[in-house]
C-alpha cells in the first residue's frame, strides 16, 4: 500500500471516531446513553439502520458472490421493503407508545418476566458470539491480503469500536454511522466506476452485461419453486420477509437504532428509507462483483484467489505438482476464453445469428472447463491444508482492489471495509450493553440503582461485551467449525423470536406461560428440522415463527386462563 | 421536508401512501431485474 493509501485510511477512520466522540461528549443520563437523546432525524435513523446491517462481510463476500453466482443473491433482500412497511405500520407505534428501552422490555409488559428474559438471553448469546465473528471475519481476510497479523487487526478494530461506543452510547453509534455509511456508499459507487473503466476499450458497458448474461451472471430473479434452492423469488419474498421482520423488529441492535428517532414519524421514515435503498445498494455491490468477473474474461486470473493458501498448496510435497498442472491448464483455458469471448462479441455486434450461437456454445464450453479447474484447485488447496478457507470468492474483490485500484482508492476501499466492521460491531455492543443493563441488571439485580450508577454500569457492560467479542474473535481463528455453527444457529433463532413478538402484537388472548413454552418447543422443532432436512435456511424463519404461533394458541386453549397481563397489546 | 409534525409523511398525504410507494418501488425493481435476467442471456 502506498503512503497516500495509509493517509486516506487512517485519516478516514480518525475523523469518524473523533467525530463520534466529540459529538457525544457530556452525556449525563443513562436514558440519553441508551436511547441516544431521542432526537434522531429520519436520515440519521435510516443511515444508522443500514450501517448496522452492512457488516464488513457485505463488502467482502457480496462482490465475491456476484463474481461466483451472479445477481441471484439480491432476491434475499426482496423481503426488506415489505418488512419495513409492516414494521412501520404495526410494531413501531407499539414500541413508541410503551416507551420501552429494549424490545424485550415490551415482552414483560405484554407477557411476563420469564418470557422477557428468555428472549433477551437468546439475543445476548446469539449477538454476543455473532459480534466476535463480525470482528474476526474481516480481520482474517485483511490479514491475508495485507500480510498483517490477524491478532493485530482484530484487537485494533475491537478497541477502536469500544472506545467510541463506550464513550457516547447509542448517540455515538448513530452519529458515526452517518459518516461510515457515506464512506461505504461513496466508496462502492467509486469502485463500480473504477472496475467498469478497467474493462478493455473495445468492450462497452452493454457488451459487459452481454458477457455476464451469456455466462449466467445476470439471473437476478428465479421464479422456480424449489425448497432446497437457497435464493429464489419465493424464498426471498416469504423467508426474506420473515428474516427482515425478525431482524429489524426484534433484534435490539436494530430496535435501538429507530428508538433513537425524534418521533414515531422520523423513525418510520428511517425504516422506509432503508426499504427504498437496501435492494439497489445490494444490487450495486453484486454488480461490482459481476464486472470483476467480466474483467477476468479479458485478463489472466488466478485459479484460486486466496494467494497465501494457493502458494502453500503449490509448495506442498503431496499436491504441489497437481496444483501447478491445474494452474497451467487454467491459464491456457483463460487465454482461449479471451479469444472466444471476443469472437462471440464480434458476431453478436454483427448480428450473425448462427455464428453467434456457435461461438456462444464454445464460450460456455470453456467456461465449464474453467469452473471444473477452479473446483479441482479448491480441493487441492484443502488437501494441502484442511484448515484453509475453500471459499476463495471472499478474496476476489479485495485482491482486485489491491492489485488494480489507483493509489488513494485502495485506502478508501479498505476504509469502507473497516467502517462496515466498526458500524455493525458498534450497534451490537451498544445493544448488548443496553440489554444486559435494562433486562437483567436493572430489572432483577439492582432495581433501585440511581441514574449516575446506571450510566456507569451500562458503560462497563458495553466495554465487557466488547472484550468478550474480541476474545471470541481471537479464539475463533482456531475454531472454524464453531464459526459456521454460530452463523447457522443465529439464523435458526430468528423464527421463534419473531413468533413471540407476533403473538404479543396480534394474539391478545395468549398469555405468558403459553408463549414461553411455545418458544422452547418451536426452537427445538427448528433445530430438529435443521438436523434432519436440507431445507434452505430462510424457510426456518417461517417454520419457527409459525410453530410459536400454533403451539402458543394450542397451549393457551388448554391452560387455565390467567387475567390479561398487559395494556400494551390493546 | 418534515411534515411529520402534523403526523404526515413528506410527499404523501397519508402514511398509507408512503407505504404504497415503497411497495411500488419494490415491484418496479423486481420487474426491472426480471427484464435484466431475460434480456441478457
Amino acid at each position: 500500500m502506498s503512503a497516500l493509501d495509509w493517509l486516506v485510511l487512517s485519516g478516514t477512520l480518525a475523523v469518524i471516531v473523533g467525530y463520534g466522540v466529540w459529538k457525544t461528549r457530556g452525556i449525563r443520563s443513562a436514558a440519553a446513553y441508551l436511547r441516544g437523546g431521542e432526537d434522531g432525524r429520519w436520515y440519521t435513523v435510516g443511515l444508522s439502520i443500514m450501517a448496522t446491517q452492512a457488516s464488513a462481510i457485505t463488502f467482502l463476500s457480496t462482490p465475491g458472490q456476484g463474481f461466483d453466482d451472479g445477481l441471484g443473491f439480491v432476491q434475499f433482500y426482496f423481503g426488506v421493503p415489505i418488512a419495513m412497511v409492516v414494521l412501520s405500520a404495526t410494531i413501531l407505534p407499539i414500541y413508541y407508545r410503551t416507551r420501552v428501552l429494549t424490545a424485550y422490555e415490551y415482552l414483560e409488559q405484554r407477557f411476563d418476566l420469564k418470557t422477557r428474559q428468555l428472549t433477551a438471553l437468546i439475543f445476548l448469546v446469539q449477538r454476543g458470539l455473532g459480534t466476535g465473528i463480525s470482528i474476526y471475519a474481516p480481520a482474517i481476510i485483511l490479514s491475508v491480503v495485507l500480510g498483517w497479523s490477524s491478532l493485530v487487526t482484530t484487537i485494533a478494530i475491537g478497541l477502536l469500536v469500544i472506545a467510541y461506543t463506550v464513550s457516547g452510547g447509542t448517540r455515538a453509534v448513530n452519529q458515526t454511522q452517518q459518516l461510515q455509511m457515506a464512506v461505504m456508499l461513496g466508496g462502492m459507487a467509486l469502485a463500480f466506476v473504477v472496475v467498469a473503466r478497467q474493462l478493455p476499450d473495445s468492450v462497452s458497458f452493454q457488451d459487459a452485461l452481454g458477457v455476464a448474461g451469456a455466462l449466467g451472471k445476470l439471473n437476478a430473479v428465479d421464479y422456480s419453486v424449489k425448497l432446497n434452492t437457497r435464493y429464489t423469488f419465493w424464498s426471498g419474498i416469504t423467508g426474506g420477509t420473515f428474516v427482515a421482520l425478525a431482524y429489524f423488529g426484534t433484534d435490539q441492535s436494530q430496535v435501538q437504532r429507530y428508538l433513537s428517532g425524534e418521533s414515531l414519524g422520523q423513525a418510520r421514515l428511517g425504516l422506509l428509507m432503508n426499504g427504498l435503498l437496501k435492494v439497489p445498494m445490494q444490487l450495486l455491490i453484486l454488480l461490482v462483483g459481476v464486472l470483476v468477473f467480466v474483467f477476468f474474461q479479458f485478463n489472466p486470473s488466478p485459479v484460486f484467489f486466496n494467494g497465501p493458501a494457493l502458494d502453500a498448496a503449490r509448495g506442498s510435497a503431496a499436491v504441489g505438482a497437481q496444483v501447478r498442472e491445474v494452474e497451467a491448464r487454467y491459464a491456457a483455458a483463460t487465454a482461449r476464453k479471451t479469444q472466444v469471448v471476443t469472437a462471440w462479441l464480434d458476431a453478436r455486434r454483427a448480428g450473425a445469428g448462427a455464428d453467434e450461437a456457435a461461438r456462444k456454445a464454445a464460450l460456455l464450453e470453456v467456461d465449464a472447463e474453467q469452473q471444473a479447474l477452479r473446483k479441482d484447485a479448491r480441493k487441492l488447496v484443502q488437501q494441502a491444508d484442511p484448515s484453509a478457507n475453500p471459499k476463495d470468492a471472499d478474496y476476489v474483490f479485495l485482491r482486485f482492489v489491491m492489485e488494480r485500484f489507483p493509489a488513494g482508492l485502495v485506502g478508501l476501499l479498505l476504509a469502507v471495509i473497516l467502517c462496515a466492521a466498526m458500524s455493525a460491531t458498534a450497534s451490537a455492543l451498544s445493544a448488548l450493553g443496553a440489554t444486559t443493563m435494562v433486562d437483567f441488571y436493572k430489572r432483577s439485580v439492582n432495581p433501585a440503582v440511581d441514574d449516575a450508577k446506571a450510566l456507569r454500569a451500562t458503560r462497563w457492560f458495553t466495554a465487557a461485551w466488547g472484550l468478550v467479542a474480541i476474545g471470541f474473535a481471537v479464539v475463533a481463528s482456531r475454531l472454524d467449525n464453531l464459526i459456521q455453527a454460530v452463523n447457522i444457529l443465529g439464523s435458526l433463532f430468528y423464527g421463534p423470536m419473531l413468533g413471540v413478538f407476533m403473538v404479543g402484537f396480534f394474539l391478545t388472548r395468549v398469555r405468558g406461560t403459553a408463549v414461553f413454552w411455545a418458544t422452547l418447543v418451536a426452537q427445538a422443532l427448528v433445530l430438529a428440522a435443521f438436523a434432519v432436512s436440507d431445507i434452505g435456511f430462510l424457510w426456518f424463519n417461517v417454520i419457527g415463527c409459525a410453530a410459536v404461533v400454533v403451539v402458543a394458541l394450542g397451549l393457551q386453549a388448554v391452560l387455565p386462563n390467567a387475567p390479561p397481563s398487559s395494556p400494551a397489546a390493546a | 421536508m418534515d411534515a411529520d409534525a402534523e403526523g404526515r409523511p413528506p410527499f404523501f398525504r397519508t402514511w398509507r401512501g408512503a407505504y404504497a410507494a415503497v411497495l411500488a418501488w419494490l415491484l418496479l425493481t423486481v420487474v426491472a431485474l426480471t427484464w435484466l435476467s431475460r434480456a441478457f442471456r
